[in-house]
């Protein structure tokens, strides 16, 4: 019996993600369906936007592309500081691997800056 | 620590990684008006990577491979060979990228760069041998992959097809990592061998739960039934040539990460896995060969068949020996070719305004107006539906023969009898190709790469293929050999 308790496992953790993926959204829309709406509740929270309106209106999507900006070079940030407190005591290796990655972060932030993704207008 | 050594071994990686943020200076600098420079150098970076890996392939000394990086990346024949293969897929997807584009006025310079990046990762990932480098390696091959699906951003059915690619590919990457976390605190380690070792006295609950989830993971990324949802959406929304590079290089080396996982760093406990496989095995051939018979779009038709056929090479892998191994990789190579033809011959299916036609009603009569396309087309139809004197006969019997010497022999009857079902929509294919009324809707080819490429292709799996066994079967039981080497 126990010889057969990979596949089993195997077997429930295909089942699993699969009715996830089908009653998930389904299970989600149901239960969020049900509200009970206030005005402080419908408002849109500082600088979102309104949660019901034609679905065809459009948004700048300029914010996002914002926001991954961001998200990658605050990741970067997040790299360098675990590196700067061990430097002294990893020696020239770790310098000269963390400068390979800055010099490939740079070529990233260039192409960006080259293509515009920087200007607003 | 021997870093020449070191930085010899991953060259291919280090010159398509410097080729490409060259290229993407270049791409910047000049906008779109250089996406034909970049493309051109976009392959000659390609073939001297290929040239690197062959070295390694071919040369003498490397026969049992060398670690480098502490342990963390492997170049051996195994890697050597899928590289090789990957390198030449990605050079004809390339190659036929631009045509398609231009109609569009959508092809741009990022485009064979990003394939570039997406090759970076699949050379990892075949030479990982830590979990941390496997992943890494994933991870970069599917972030290209996510924006190539996506490239024909104004196209519905490309951007959905990225997004989907995207949400599910993020889902699959969390259950290998959650895996991965297991096996690291059940074992203590995150290298192949060191999992190897900690198996060796048998596998607790918990890393079995990591085993599972981290071949869960792997099934997401060769698109594995119970695994493959995404396959078909994506196959069809995606830009052909991306879903031609789809096809092949992306599944070369999922395909070689899996064995390398699964042979090095579970190879002793085959019990626990090989059930998982054999289960994998049998349900991607029954499903490929069933669900692809109502498809009319060939795209997606394509995708069912990419499906069953990742179900024959995985009996190789259900096998657990050399012999097996050296069948996928035999299976594998062929499968390049079939798959590599048949998605170009799709490619140059455009009607008389130059728009992609993927119906396969339309195709009616193909035979009477293109009969060299329609001829090549039928070959890659009967390869791939195994049917001698065909190349791709050869691939199905090198594996069914290692199934019987394994003593797997009702999974091989059980592909053999699957296969047969699998035959239908193939030769429905041709059925509508030579025997209805012609349709009259696909215009002549406007590419000439394209028909060289499908040649190629086409000679490859003709039965001339066979020639060909003489110089690969030493070549795929050296990889297999370096596979076990460790094992």
């Amino acid at each position: 019996m126990a010889e057969y308790l990979p596949i089993l496992l195997f077997l429930a953790v295909a089942l699993l993600l699969s009715v996830a993926f089908v009653f998930l959204p389904i299970g989600v829309s149901r239960l969020t369906g049900a509200h009970k709406p206030t005005v402080a509740k419908l408002s849109e929270y500082e600088c979102g936007f309104p949660a019901f309106e034609d679905s065809r209106s459009q948004f700048d999507v300029r914010f996002y592309l914002v926001a991954i900006l961001f998200i990658i070079f605050d990741l970067e940030a997040a790299f360098l500081f675990p590196w700067a407190v061990t430097v002294l005591d990893l020696g020239w290796e770790a310098w000269g691997a963390m400068m390979v990655f800055l010099t490939i972060l740079t070529v990233g932030f260039v192409y960006e800056w080259k293509m515009g993704a920087l200007d607003w207008e | 620590m021997n870093y020449a050594l070191w930085f010899q071994l991953a060259s291919p990686e280090i010159v398509l990684s410097i080729a490409g943020l060259l290229l993407l200076l270049i791409a910047a600098w000049s906008s779109d008006k250089s996406a034909r420079l970049v493309s051109i150098l976009t392959v000659a970076a390609f073939f001297g990577a290929l040239a690197l890996s062959l070295n390694f392939l071919l040369a003498d000394g490397y026969a049992e491979g060398a670690d480098a990086f502490y342990g963390q990346y492997r170049m051996d024949r195994f890697a050597a060979l899928s590289k090789v293969l990957i390198f030449l897929s990605a050079i004809a997807c390339v190659i036929v990228a631009p045509k398609f584009f231009a109609r569009d006025g959508m092809m741009r310079a990022e485009y064979p760069i990003l394939i570039l990046f997406a090759s970076v990762g699949m050379g990892l990932m075949v030479s990982a041998v830590d979990l941390l480098t496997l992943y890494i390696g994933l991870e970069l091959q599917s972030l290209a992959a996510y924006v190539l699906a996506s490239f024909l951003r104004s196209d519905d059915r490309s951007a959905e097809a990225g997004l989907k690619y995207f949400v599910l590919g993020a889902l699959a990457s969390g259950i290998l990592l959650f895996g991965m976390s297991l096996l690291y605190g059940f074992t203590g380690t995150t290298s192949f061998i060191g999992i190897q070792t900690a198996f060796s006295d048998g596998v607790s609950t918990g890393a079995l739960f990591g085993v599972v989830f981290v071949l869960s993971g792997l099934a997401f990324k060769i698109s594995a039934v119970p695994f493959h949802m995404w396959t078909p959406d994506v196959y069809e929304g995606a830009p052909t040539p991306v879903t031609t590079f789809f096809a092949t290089a992306p599944k070369v080396a999922a395909l070689a990460l899996t064995m390398r996982v699964a042979i090095e760093a579970f190879g002793g406990q085959q019990s626990v896995w090989q059930q998982i496989v054999i289960f994998v095995a049998m349900a991607s051939i029954l499903l490929g060969g069933v669900a692809a018979i109502g498809q009319t779009n060939i795209k997606r038709l394509l995708a069912y068949s990419s499906i069953n056929n990742v179900g024959f090479m995985l009996i190789g892998l259900a096998c657990g020996t050399p012999e097996g191994a050296s069948a996928m990789m035999t299976y594998l190579i062929i499968y390049v070719a079939m798959t590599l033809g048949s998605f170009i011959c799709v490619l140059d299916l455009n009607d008389r305004e130059g728009r992609p036609v993927e119906d396969i009603p339309k195709l009616a009569g193909l035979s009477r107006t293109r009969p060299g396309l329609a001829a090549a087309l039928a070959v890659f139809m009967f390869s791939l539906a195994g049917i001698p004197p065909l190349f791709g006969f050869w691939g199905k019997f090198v594996v069914f023969d290692a199934a019987v010497a394994a003593g797997l022999i009702p999974l091989a009857a059980l592909g053999i009898a699957a296969s047969v079902i699998g035959a239908f929509y193939y030769l429905k294919v041709i059925k509508v190709m030579y025997f209805d009324e012609p349709a009259d809707v696909i215009a002549p080819s406007d590419s000439t790469a394209r028909l060289a490429l499908i040649a190629v292709s086409a000679l490859f799996v003709s039965p001339l293929g066979y020639f060909a066994t003489l110089a690969l079967s030493p070549i795929t039981e050296d990889a297999a050999r370096a596979l076990f080497w460790a094992a």
